[in-house]
């Protein structure tokens, strides 16, 4: 790691002084040209970045913008004499309007038809560009677009293009490190990569999306009024399925989330062919065979190979950074519940395919108190805790949160409400910190907007702050010493753990977990009660799930029996195991089951 | 007068060739879009340059450089600018796809370098600029002499239209809808066919009920053969004068004889052997290496760029002078005369030729010279 | 107008062929093979080849056409997919599309950029059924399309191998797990896929001729019946290649149908041009989706782990 944390700023320095010095190297205007038209594509790829790297969502319609702003900074330019930064303008603007008409319908929509219906606004729009020949030119397109004209200065071809271009990507460089490095971005990972988990952290994924779709939209804008008046022709061609193959090309080669990826991808993509078109037509079999031998040999794109084979810096955590944490000012208390019922189940039911998973459950929790519910396995308990975090929509029935209704919200609202959760199934984001994967908590409290994050300075001081909070609750779950570790290479109990210290960053006022104890030794089933027991103490309210009932026993202040989606028994946790339908439940059906093996 | 003796010293200096011993030696681009949908028309294109090439007068030292536009708008561009400083680079052959043309032109003007492409379509010599060259009749010429053979000839006003929606295709749709109107005729019916599109039964019903004299089409090659064949499966008795496509012989390869029984087809040029030396060894030399005859496209690359290797045989020096002497001077090829007027429109014959229903090669049955646009 | 309804029965009968095998892959990889349409193309190529070479109809060239693009599926799995099997899907997306240029270019260099035409499946010509004339290459494409995908079917649910397959396709590691070679039944399932699309080849290549650059055209309509059916649904992807076909054949046509609307109305005519049926075609697409978010029959594909 130090190796790295070496060469790392070496190559980064190597890599700005070969791309600076390309063009001075290769400076035929051929040369020139083709480099300028890697800037053009680079722009298009850094904001496909956006909504394909950010949030992962594999849009087709980048290629349409690009070729939709092409068109309206042409026809602007062509046959109304615009100038340059009015068509430029325009052109964004509209893209961005289209986008925003667009996501009505298709941002709701899953990868493949989400896919597919994107691809369709691209051939939509290549066809009435060939039809709409009054305005358009039809499918010859529409010559005769300027050279971009400046302040009354027109920026000629060669250079002085080259730079200009350049200075757009250097931009969009610098508006995607923005929105990549701080809390904000940390965020679109978690939606990348686990949208249910950014859901449970009161991150709403749609806003999300929606906000990188109009980004990626207005950067293709950026990109197609530049290409329109760099080739000086507007034609159906800039809409054609080609365009956002490549792009997706640059994006996948370059690696999808690196900015320096999408500008290596836009420069090999863009260059390849030209090199190899000595070979007549066959250069498209050796340009093919040599994107398929780069995707099998670094298929994280160019950006991944270089982080496998040099491992990023961690970075650092907030105190070493010299900024003081905050100390724990609360004391531990005593464990006190209160008699006042912080959230409450009225007749709740839920069936799945006639199939009751939930019915008519009732039951409230009080402040501060440690609730448990049990029951055998499929017997509605992981429905139950979908149903308050808002994942499932119950079919009848009230949930209240502190006396008001919150079964109608959405889970990222419920969430925000004060209602945090684990998973059963580990729900953390793999190649993240454990630090940032529970910094990311802090993402509504910190109010951290995609606007604020263009503003961001030297250092992002709602992550700063967000990882310093992190740090302390980490601290208080025992995982300090951990903070700086990716979660891949945790252990399960661990990950466990970074679950619960993650919900806690929330500030929630119910925190429910789902089989808590589940794949944990004896020790750090004991730690872990202690630590459970300390945070009632400090008036969260805890519900949790299990089955281990050696671990409740000594924890657990109230709990319910759930069999077959029906409450069985609801009472303190000596009374439950007496109660006889409960032992009928797990014991009689034990003894069945062993019965028949 | 002045153009006779152009055209005497242009031929003394073809004939003289082998007398001059010193070489010239030169670089001929040649910028065509042999991948892609337009690959076919730009292979026609490549061979009738690289025969050109190898046909070339005597004492040329000619060394070609086959560069494939693609299917990119700036495909043809960015080819141009790659070769256009070159010293020993006078002129370079471009595609006959419109819209890459249309994005070379301000690359040629800026270098100054003449650019011959055997496009038909409208706008590539509207754009005032001097160094474009084209070698194909401009679709107001070609498609004038489609609709005077239709309404002089067959005396028949009716027409419905098939084209494809590609630069091609909308581009003789409007000059024959436009110059069939003028001459008192009616479009009836007209539809654009994409050319990915495969099933066009729909478009012919609504053309069969539509009622036409004559079916008038712009189409690529797999278009129009469709086109045809489904017109004589379908038994729809309508005469059919087609673009030049339809008389390439990689089309009428995919037909019977017998269903291109009275199609017709208006073409920039035609060929038969016996008229003179120059046109039997082009011929001959084309039919034995690509086993076929030539299409316009090869024909038409073929003497443009046999005239542009005899300017610079004749003494051209600079892209400036084979620009005067493709603007001013008077040259034979083996197809037509080609003479540039004001907007660098070289080719101004086009003939029109029919099927017998017998063979696959079409006759010719009329020759317009020198027509004038409109 | 039966006439019509004809030629899109038989349309959609090919399209059944490409999007039936297009959802075979999916399901047994989780991937989209982008190189499916160009399966046509090569599928094309070589009836039209063998066809004026051996002077035989399509059913008798069809099984070397059949051999031949299962070898050339199989392979295009083992250099586009297998090294990538563990990799993102979008990888797949660019290796394919990557494989497609490889095929396409290949096809260029091969045979030209001519169109080529194919052989008749049967023979040319049409039959007289009352006063509709039945074209004989329509009629035979329709059967021999129900001819393969019966194959298909018995293939898949009645014989060992359809039911390791079958059992790739619904859980590859419970098939491992299980002891069957996955990566052998992912590269059949390509080689059946490019079967079933080499064959539809074969019926486009007569009919509408075959260009080396047809396979994006064929791709984009696969997807679309594919994903609109529902996606990794076999049911679904028939349907969808039927609305595909509708939209290309039926739509355009209905002027026809009604005459004293269009009469009236003349500048209808242009929204019902064979451009304006490709947009409705979207957009009845994003219709379907906004009622059915999961296409018409419903996801039914694995995610890919």
């Amino acid at each position: 790691m130090s190796r790295s944390a070496h060469v790392r700023p070496l190559l980064g320095a190597v890599g700005l002084c070969l791309l600076a010095s390309w063009p001075l190297i290769m400076s035929s205007p051929y040369d020139l040209r083709l480099f300028t038209l890697a800037g053009v594509f680079a722009i298009l790829a850094i904001g496909y970045q956006f909504i394909f790297g950010n949030v992962g969502e594999l849009s087709l319609s980048q290629g349409a913008f690009f070729g939709l702003s092409a068109y309206v900074s042409g026809i602007l330019a062509v046959k109304a004499g615009a100038d340059f930064p009015q068509s430029f303008a325009a052109s964004i603007i509209v893209c961005v309007l289209l986008a925003v008409l667009v996501s009505i319908p298709v941002l709701r929509l899953s990868t493949h038809y989400f896919a597919l219906a994107t691809l369709g606004v691209g051939q939509v729009l290549l066809l009435v560009a060939i039809e709409w020949q009054s305005l358009t030119g039809g499918a010859i397109g529409l010559s005769g677009v300027p050279l971009p004209k400046l302040f009354g200065v027109q920026v000629a071809r060669g250079w002085p293009l080259l730079l200009f271009v350049w200075c757009f990507v250097a931009l969009a460089a610098m508006v995607a490190f923005q929105v990549k490095r701080g809390l904000y971005g940390l965020a679109c990972h978690v939606v990348r990569q686990n949208a249910v988990a950014a859901r449970s952290l009161a991150i709403d994924p749609d806003s999300i999306r929606f906000a990188m779709f109009l980004l990626s939209a207005a950067m293709a804008g950026v990109a197609g009024a530049l290409h329109a008046h760099t080739i000086r022709i507007v034609s159906p061609e800039g809409l054609d399925f080609k365009v956002m193959i490549a792009c997706l090309t640059m994006a996948v080669i370059g690696g999808r989330t690196h900015i320096w990826g999408a500008i290596a991808g836009a420069l090999l993509v863009v260059h390849l062919p030209e090199w190899l078109r000595g070979f007549q037509q066959s250069y498209l079999i050796i340009t093919s065979s040599v994107l398929i031998a780069i995707l099998i040999v670094a298929p994280e794109g160019l950006a991944g190979l270089v982080d496998r084979l040099l491992p990023p810096q961690r970075s650092k955590s907030p105190d070493s950074d010299g900024l003081s944490p905050i100390q724990d000012r609360t004391s531990d208390g005593v464990l006190m519940p209160s008699e006042t019922p912080i959230l409450a189940v009225r007749e709740l039911t839920k069936t799945f395919g006639g199939v009751h998973a939930l019915n008519n459950v009732s039951f409230s929790l009080m402040r501060g108190s440690i609730a448990a519910v049990i029951g055998p396995n499929g017997s509605g308990k992981t429905t139950l805790v979908n149903c308050i975090t808002g994942n499932y929509r119950a079919d009848s029935g009230a949930i209240l949160l502190g006396g008001g209704e919150i079964g109608a919200l959405g889970s990222d609202e419920i969430a925000a409400r004060g209602v945090g959760r684990t998973f059963q199934n580990l729900r953390l984001v793999d190649d993240m910190t454990v630090l940032d994967n529970v910094a990311v908590a802090r993402f509504r409290a910190e109010a951290a907007t995609l606007g604020k994050s263009f503003l961001i300075g030297r250092r992002d001081e709602k992550l700063s702050r967000a990882r310093s909070h992190a740090l302390r609750v980490l601290r208080r779950v025992g995982l300090e010493h951990a903070a700086d570790v990716n979660c891949a290479s945790l252990a399960h109990g661990t990950k466990r753990l970074v679950e619960i210290a993650r919900a806690i960053c929330l500030d929630p006022a119910v925190l429910l977990l789902d089989e808590p104890a589940a794949g944990l030794n004896e020790t750090e089933q004991a730690e872990l009660a202690r630590l459970l027991e300390a945070l009632a103490a400090r008036g969260l309210t805890l519900l949790i799930i299990e089955h281990n009932m050696e671990f409740l026993k000594n924890l657990a202040t109230h709990m319910v029996c759930l069999d077959y989606g029906e409450l069985i028994a609801s009472g303190r946790p000596s009374a439950i195991y007496q109660d006889e339908r409960v032992i009928e439940a797990y014991v009689g059906r034990r003894q069945a089951a062993e019965a028949t093996a | 007068m002045r153009f006779a003796r152009r055209i005497m010293l242009a031929a003394t200096a073809l004939l003289s060739s082998s007398a001059l011993a010193q070489e010239t030696s030169l670089t001929v681009p040649i910028i065509a879009p042999i991948t892609g949908l337009l690959a076919l028309e730009g292979t026609s294109q490549l061979n009738g340059a690289n025969m050109a090439i190898a046909h070339a007068p005597a004492g040329l030292k000619i060394k070609s450089q086959v560069i494939d536009s693609g299917t990119a708008a700036e495909g043809g561009a960015n080819a141009l600018e790659r070769v256009a400083g070159d010293k020993s680079t006078y002129f370079s052959v471009a595609p006959l796809f419109g819209t890459q043309v249309l994005a070379m032109l301000p690359v040629a003007l800026e270098y100054k370098i003449p650019i011959l492409a055997p496009t038909g379509t409208g706008p590539v010599t509207e754009q005032g600029n001097p160094y474009m060259f084209r070698l194909y009749p401009h679709d107001a010429v070609s498609k004038a002499a489609h609709i005077r053979y239709v309404v002089e000839e067959l005396k028949l006003k009716k027409a419905a239209i098939l084209y494809n929606t590609t630069g091609y295709g909308q581009s003789g749709f409007k000059y024959m809808s436009e110059y069939l109107t003028k001459v008192g005729g009616e479009v009836i019916f007209s539809e654009g066919v994409d050319l990915s599109a495969k099933e066009i039964s729909a478009t012919l019903a609504k053309l069969k009920a539509a009622k036409p004299d004559v079916v008038l089409i712009q189409m690529h090659s797999a278009s129009i053969a469709m086109v045809v064949k489904q017109l004589a499966a379908a038994n729809i008795q309508i005469p059919v004068v087609g673009n030049t496509t339809i008389a390439m012989p990689a089309t009428a390869s995919l037909l019977q004889p017998s269903e291109l029984k009275g199609v017709c087809a208006e073409s920039a040029s035609w060929l038969e052997k016996g008229a003179d030396a120059a046109t039997d060894r082009f011929i001959n030399d084309y039919v034995s290496k690509h086993g076929a005859m030539p299409d316009a496209y090869a024909i038409q690359q073929y003497d443009g760029l046999m005239m542009a290797l005899v300017a610079v045989k004749g003494g051209a020096k600079s892209t400036e002078d084979v620009r005067k002497y493709m603007s001013t001077t008077e040259y034979k090829g083996v197809a037509m005369r080609y003479k540039a007027d004001a907007k660098g429109n070289l080719a101004h014959s086009v003939v029109i030729v029919c099927y017998d229903g017998a063979s696959l090669n079409p006759k010719l049955v009329k020759r317009y010279d020198n027509v004038a646009g409109f | 107008m039966i006439q019509l309804l004809f030629n899109t029965l038989s349309l959609a009968a090919a399209y059944s062929l490409l999007a039936i095998g297009f959802v075979l892959v999916l399901n047994a990889t989780g991937a989209v093979n982008l190189a499916h349409g160009s399966f046509v193309v090569v599928g094309g190529f070589l009836a039209a080849g063998l066809g004026s070479w051996l002077k035989l109809p399509g059913a008798v060239v069809l099984p070397i056409v059949l051999a031949g693009m299962m070898i050339i599926g199989g392979l295009l799995s083992l250099i586009a997919y297998y090294p990538l099997r563990n990799r993102p899907a979008v990888s797949v997306f660019i290796s394919t599309l990557s494989m497609s240029a490889i095929l396409e270019t290949a096809t260029l260099l091969i045979f030209g950029p001519s169109p080529r035409v194919g052989p008749p499946i049967l023979s040319s010509g049409a039959i007289q059924v009352g006063d509709v004339a039945l074209n004989v290459q329509s009629l035979s494409t329709v059967l021999l399309a129900v001819v393969l995908v019966a194959a298909q079917y018995v293939i898949f649910s009645r014989t060992v191998l359809g039911k390791r397959l079958r059992a790739v396709a619904e859980d590859r590691e419970m098939a491992r797990a299980l002891g069957m070679n996955v990566n052998a039944m992912i590269v059949i399932t390509f080689g059946i896929a490019a079967a079933l699309a080499g064959a539809a080849g074969l019926m486009f290549a007569n009919t509408f001729y075959i260009t080396p650059g047809d396979g994006e055209a064929y791709m984009i309509k696969t997807y679309v019946a594919a994903t609109m059916g529902g996606w990794g649904s076999l049911r679904g992807a028939i349907v969808g290649a039927l609305f595909v076909a509708a939209f290309e054949v039926l739509v355009p046509s209905l002027p026809l149908a009604m005459p004293s609307l269009v009469g009236a109305l003349p500048s209808l005519e242009a929204l019902f041009s064979p451009i304006a049926s490709t947009i409705w075609l979207y957009l009845a697409f994003l219709v379907v989706l906004f009622f059915r978010p999961q296409g018409l029959f419903g996801e039914a594909v694995q995610q890919r782990a």
